[in-house]
């Protein structure tokens, strides 16, 4: 009950907060951005369908990332910046109900991007087309990718105290992850790139949209991709929960 | 006792905060907490409020250890901490109903409204806390932490950002409070505060109590005596009374001071039933002030 007390709480600053308000129209306009160039772009629209919709689910995960990053350092180190989060460690509410509460309105920000992504990504596949694999992947390895990072932000925000300090070092963090949409693909047969793509979460995710939106594998197929996904998931709650519980004022 | 504090030691970062605390705190007792920036009161709260891992000495609040039992402690505790941050979007009503329910409690809105009411809210109960100004907040803070009907309140600061007004409202408030039985912990840098709503005061100077006890006492203690001048509308009925000294008059006004281990109040009272024709009294000297800034001085490099 407390857990989605505060969830709620967390989701009306989302919703109902200039501030909150404002990241969801930059991400509509970013969106909007990129799907324009998908289908306008001469040397763009001659991708494939499958191609399409994979580029746009990488784009929905980075987006989503970053969100849930800068959601992530805000609820932590904003709070405290603002004063507001003292008095509710000093509720009878426990820590990990707290943290898991503040989750709560990570998640919801990645279902607002999800439910906004849907259109474009019916959009940019001509109609519908490679729609499901696409919101498939996003949904089993988007979600815990994209939640991970919330907590990383979370982690971030009550170890570093600012939330400036934050969300630097998390975007050092995010790019690091997000290189393999950066990177050509020629870097990342390299030893060192397949190294990187093996441990990294966010290449996992758009491994496994590769593998599901443009070869039409399975879900059944990307067991490791999901694997590595939710020992991400895990690990990013352990270093939040950790660094949550160390927060004194 | 509520708040019993002994030998308390403490470190942040390796940096010693807190030496030698105590402090004692029991039902119905308003203690005024004291000290300089940085002198460790801030400190004390927070290891009052299980947030602080001591690294020896004792700490029971409401007979629990708040590091090891902080869900049992913060069920009976309000808090005003120093920086009230709140959620600009929601209404205070909102607010205080978002707060009762983490604690379990489902406050109806005529409930909610007198707790708006008891704080001078009830007008404004309806809009956004962001247009709320500092004192409206505060106010806010005081309503948040009196939701619980706690026995003891830690109050940091309650009267910041208060115009003379609000300070009287929330004094009176406190008053009440402490006559019902409520114990209150206030941290404060304002004199007048403390003067007019403390019996008892801890003074903590480099992270150590360097006095605590009755302020009547501690100021008997201090020995330098305390100085008035009293305008009077008339001549005195007697030129000595036992423990004041009349030391000069210039017409109206006489000058003249009161051994330290009185009470003024009690002299007053004396000398009002004696037929003294007081018309003003004011503070020359030997105040709270006065022992405050005796006790902090930092030694000369």
């Amino acid at each position: 009950m407390p857990i989605l007390l505060i969830a709620g709480k967390e989701t009306g600053e989302l919703l109902l907060s200039v501030r909150g308000l404002a990241w969801l129209l930059v991400l509509s306009v970013v969106l909007s951005g990129f799907g324009f160039l998908l289908v306008s772009d001469t040397e763009l629209s001659l991708l494939d369908n499958a191609q399409v919709v994979y580029d746009m689910a990488g784009i929905i995960t980075a987006l989503g990332c970053l969100l849930a990053l800068i959601v992530g350092v805000d609820t932590i180190a904003g709070e405290r910046e603002r004063g507001s989060l003292v008095p509710l460690l000093l509720t009878t509410v426990s820590r990990d109900g707290i943290l898991l509460g503040k989750l709560g309105g990570v998640a919801v920000a990645w279902v607002v991007i999800y439910a906004l992504a849907a259109p474009y990504l019916w959009a940019v596949g001509s109609t519908g087309q490679n729609l499901a694999d696409g919101l498939l992947g996003l949904a089993l390895l988007g979600t815990p990718v994209v939640l991970g990072f919330g907590f990383l932000g979370m982690g971030l925000g009550a170890c570093l105290g600012t939330a400036r300090t934050g969300l630097l070092i998390g975007l050092i963090v995010l790019v690091l992850a997000a290189s393999p949409l950066l990177l050509g693909p020629s870097l990342r047969q390299s030893a060192v790139g397949r190294a990187f793509d093996a441990i990294n979460p966010f290449s996992a995710a758009v491994n496994a949209y590769d593998a599901m939106i443009i070869d039409s594998l399975p879900i059944a197929a990307q067991v490791v991709n999901l694997a590595v996904t939710a020992a991400w998931f895990a690990l990013a709650l352990w270093f939040a929960r950790a660094s949550f519980h160390r927060i004194a004022r | 006792m509520l708040i019993e504090i002994d030998r308390l030691r403490l470190s942040l970062a390796g940096v010693p905060i807190l030496r030698a605390v105590r402090l004692s705190l029991g039902e119905g007792e308003i203690y005024g907490l004291l000290g300089p920036n940085g002198a460790g009161k801030s400190t004390t709260i927070a290891a009052v409020l299980g947030l602080l891992v001591p690294e020896s000495g004792t700490v029971r609040v409401l007979g629990r250890d708040p590091r090891r039992e902080p869900r049992a402690v913060h069920a009976r505790l309000g808090v005003l901490p120093e920086q009230g941050g709140f959620y600009d979007w929601m209404t205070a009503e909102r607010y205080l109903g978002f707060f009762a329910r983490l604690y379990g409690r489902s406050l109806s809105a005529s409930t909610l409204g007198d707790r708006l009411a008891r704080v001078g809210l009830m007008p404004r109960r309806g809009q956004a806390i962001g247009s709320y100004s500092r004192g409206m907040r505060q106010r806010l803070a005081l309503a948040r932490a009196l939701l619980i009907d706690p026995p003891l309140l830690i109050l940091d600061e309650p009267t910041n950002g208060l115009d003379p007004r609000g300070r009287r409202d929330i004094h009176d408030i406190l008053l009440a409070l402490a006559d019902g039985g409520v114990g209150i912990l206030l941290s404060t840098h304002l004199l007048d505060d403390v003067d007019r709503l403390c019996r008892r005061i801890g003074i903590i100077a480099e992270g150590r109590t360097v006095a605590e006890g009755n302020v009547v006492d501690l100021m008997g203690a201090n020995s330098s005596p305390q100085r008035f001048r009293l305008r009077l509308t008339g001549a005195p009925p007697c030129a000595e009374i036992g423990n004041v000294t009349i030391l000069a008059r210039d017409g109206d006004w006489w000058t003249i001071d009161i051994d330290p281990a009185w009470n003024p109040e009690a002299v007053w009272h004396d000398l009002f039933c004696g037929g003294w024709p007081i018309a003003e009294i004011r503070r020359e000297s030997g105040g709270l002030e006065d022992l405050y800034l005796a006790l902090t001085e930092r030694p000369a490099a």
